[in-house]
């Protein structure tokens, strides 16, 4: 930065380095950029408070200009900070910044590197255009101590310094950290800080910082560091549940040794994906699962002989996914179709529980899912094929149940079409919506009367010594329900029940040539 | 009894004579339908069905809901059941 004042002849080899840093750039690394936009944001602020704050004269520009600079610097220098590899750059930062000044200036100096971003951050919080003005030199001269600091301030920094020891001496397993005063030792010691790994040096670089850093810091640095190694190990991991048996897969069995049969189970796994079609093993993504689907529907043939040998390696996904049944259902490809099958073998199990196959299936799921897995993958295969496809053939056969048993069909449905007539009349009845449930009970309850008028019809016509029906058994049964009394007679529920032509049928009327039909 | 009520959709009033007269067969095959007595079990029916559904939309009614569930058929075809046994 060329627009600066010369500093003054006690230049220290602090500010000699704190140009030097400030004026190359660094890598950049992820966290800068937040760190930049903490800047900006900052870099927004400070014009907005001190233009409220101050009147508009040359001083507000130019203090306007060395805000933004210095908060770019101090934007830069904590970008330093957060560097995780260790630089000379970062060596010098971190002891320009963490060690205590050791220069000959006053006891306030002790403060200094504490101070540069303090002052930042007061540049903003200061009302007073005059404390401003007065910063400015201060972050031109850091070697040169303002007497507008207060001195509260530097109390305040110097009990951030304690707290700063204490994290220091906290953290670091070299515990040589004095109390600050002596010059070779803190230098000594700030050397040593430097060789701190980076979120140590970050968040003890940050002392003096002002009330805000200190929060986000240690969050930031654990969390960010947290994630770097979960990240570096796990790829797979985040947030998909569903990939999780496809593609923790092949990373379980080149990062994680957690699992003893990962690696024969993969080999195998493997395998049967190349045999699997392509498609449904290519694919991870989540198109997969619509893929494998579709040729889990179509080409059930194919994937019954497929997912025999993929069955080895559905105790992986279900040994892992065991706490998570319904990722199972989710799973992806052919682990998916797989799985979708035995998962209608279990949901089979539950609807069908007379279905041999699929109990024998989920007795082979069981047991692959046990410890022996590469060995049962193997063995299993032939059996539960057999198993597997009389259930999975009458899957898809399943929906259309009815149609397809002829036997039954023939006492069944006539006679179902037929009741189904009184069954609509039950629901215009009603004059309400009837749930499927309960037309099904009336179908029930239909039954039963055609049994008991049958059953009561034989026996009125046995008693009358008569092997046919006629119409006073008729009426008989109907004045024993109660329906015909004496106030009500046949004639006048015929009446009002049937239509005209079954009324002429049944009452007898008398016709023209006196004659009477129904003849009586 | 209001017999003609205003049929929104078409209830079609035909008796299904042979499907009588098939199951009575089925059931009782030694006995024998008279001509006109099909009719006449049409009517039981639709008097039996009748009463069953006016049984059920009263205890649907009385649990205060608007469809008619298994269990108030349930309940309406004991008492009906009762009834019809001749």
């Amino acid at each position: 930065m060329a627009g600066r004042y010369s500093p003054d002849p006690d230049q220290t080899p602090r500010t000699l380095l704190r140009r030097v840093l400030d004026t190359a750039d660094s890598r950049t690394p992820r966290r800068r950029q937040s760190v930049r936009n903490n800047a900006q944001r900052s870099l927004l602020q400070i014009p907005s408070s001190s233009k409220r704050q101050s009147s508009q004269t040359k001083i507000v520009a130019r203090r306007h200009s060395y805000i933004t600079r210095s908060v770019v610097r101090l934007a830069r220098v904590q970008t330093h900070g957060h560097l995780e590899e260790q630089t000379p750059r970062t060596l010098l930062k971190n002891i320009l910044l963490t060690a205590p000044e050791s220069s000959i200036v006053m006891p306030d100096s002790v403060v200094k590197p504490v101070q540069v971003p303090e002052m930042v951050e007061s540049s903003k919080w200061e009302s007073s255009p005059g404390s401003l003005e007065l910063q400015l030199p201060e972050l031109e001269y850091p070697s040169t101590l303002a007497p507008g600091l207060p001195a509260t301030g530097r109390s305040k920094q110097r009990l951030r310094l304690s707290v700063f020891e204490q994290e220091v001496n906290q953290r670091l397993p070299l515990s040589q950290e004095p109390p600050g005063n002596a010059d070779a030792s803190s230098l000594t010691s700030s050397f040593n800080l430097s060789f701190v790994p980076p979120c140590q040096s970050q968040s003890v670089g940050r002392p003096g910082l002002a009330r805000r850093r200190p929060i986000r810091r240690p969050v930031d640095v654990g969390v960010l560091l947290q994630d770097l190694e979960d990240n570096s190990l796990t790829t797979a991991l985040p947030g998909d549940n569903y990939r999780t048996p496809v593609a923790t897969l092949p990373t379980d069995a080149v990062l994680e040794d957690t699992q003893p049969f990962s690696q024969p189970s993969v080999g195998c796994s493997l395998r049967v994906y190349h045999s699997l079609p392509s498609p449904s093993h290519s694919e991870v993504k989540g198109a997969e699962r619509v893929v494998g689907r579709r040729t889990q529907s179509t080409g059930t043939g194919l994937e019954k002989h497929m997912s025999r040998t993929s069955l080895g390696t559905t105790p992986l996904p279900f040994s892992k996914l065991q706490p998570q049944p319904p990722e199972i259902r989710e799973a992806v490809g052919s682990q998916e179709a797989v799985e979708a099958k035995e998962q209608e073998g279990s949901s089979r199990d539950e609807d069908t529980p007379g279905r041999p196959a699929s109990p024998e299936l989920a007795a082979d799921t069981y047991n692959l899912l046990q410890a022996e897995q590469p060995h049962q993958s193997l063995q299993p295969p032939p059996p539960p094929g057999v198993a597997v496809s009389e259930p999975l053939e009458s899957v898809p056969a399943r929906l259309p149940s009815r149609t397809q048993t002829v036997g039954p069909r023939h006492h069944q449905d006539p006679y179902k079409a037929g009741l189904s007539h009184y069954m609509k009349l039950f629901s215009f009845y009603t004059k309400m919506p009837v749930e499927k449930k309960a037309l099904e009970m009336v179908e029930k309850c239909l039954d039963k009367y055609f049994q008991h008028l049958c059953n009561d019809l034989e026996a009125f016509s046995a008693h009358a010594g008569r092997k046919t029906v006629k119409l006073e058994d008729m009426e008989l049964l109907l004045r024993r329900q109660g329906l015909v009394t004496d106030q009500v007679s046949l004639h006048v529920l015929v009446e009002r029940y049937l239509p005209l032509e079954y009324r002429q049928l049944l009452i007898p009327c008398a016709f023209s040539g006196n004659s009477v039909f129904p003849a009586q | 009894m209001a017999v003609s009520t205003v049929v929104s959709r078409r209830v079609k009033r035909k008796a299904p004579r042979a499907f009588l007269r098939r199951t009575f067969k089925q059931k009782k095959p030694h006995l024998r339908l008279e001509t006109a007595c099909d009719l006449l079990i049409h009517l039981n029916c639709l008097l039996f069905v009748h009463r069953l559904a006016e049984e059920s939309r009263t205890n649907a009614c009385e649990n205060k809901s608007e469809v008619i569930k298994k269990d108030h058929v349930m309940a309406a075809s004991k008492v009906i059941l009762k009834k019809s046994r001749g």
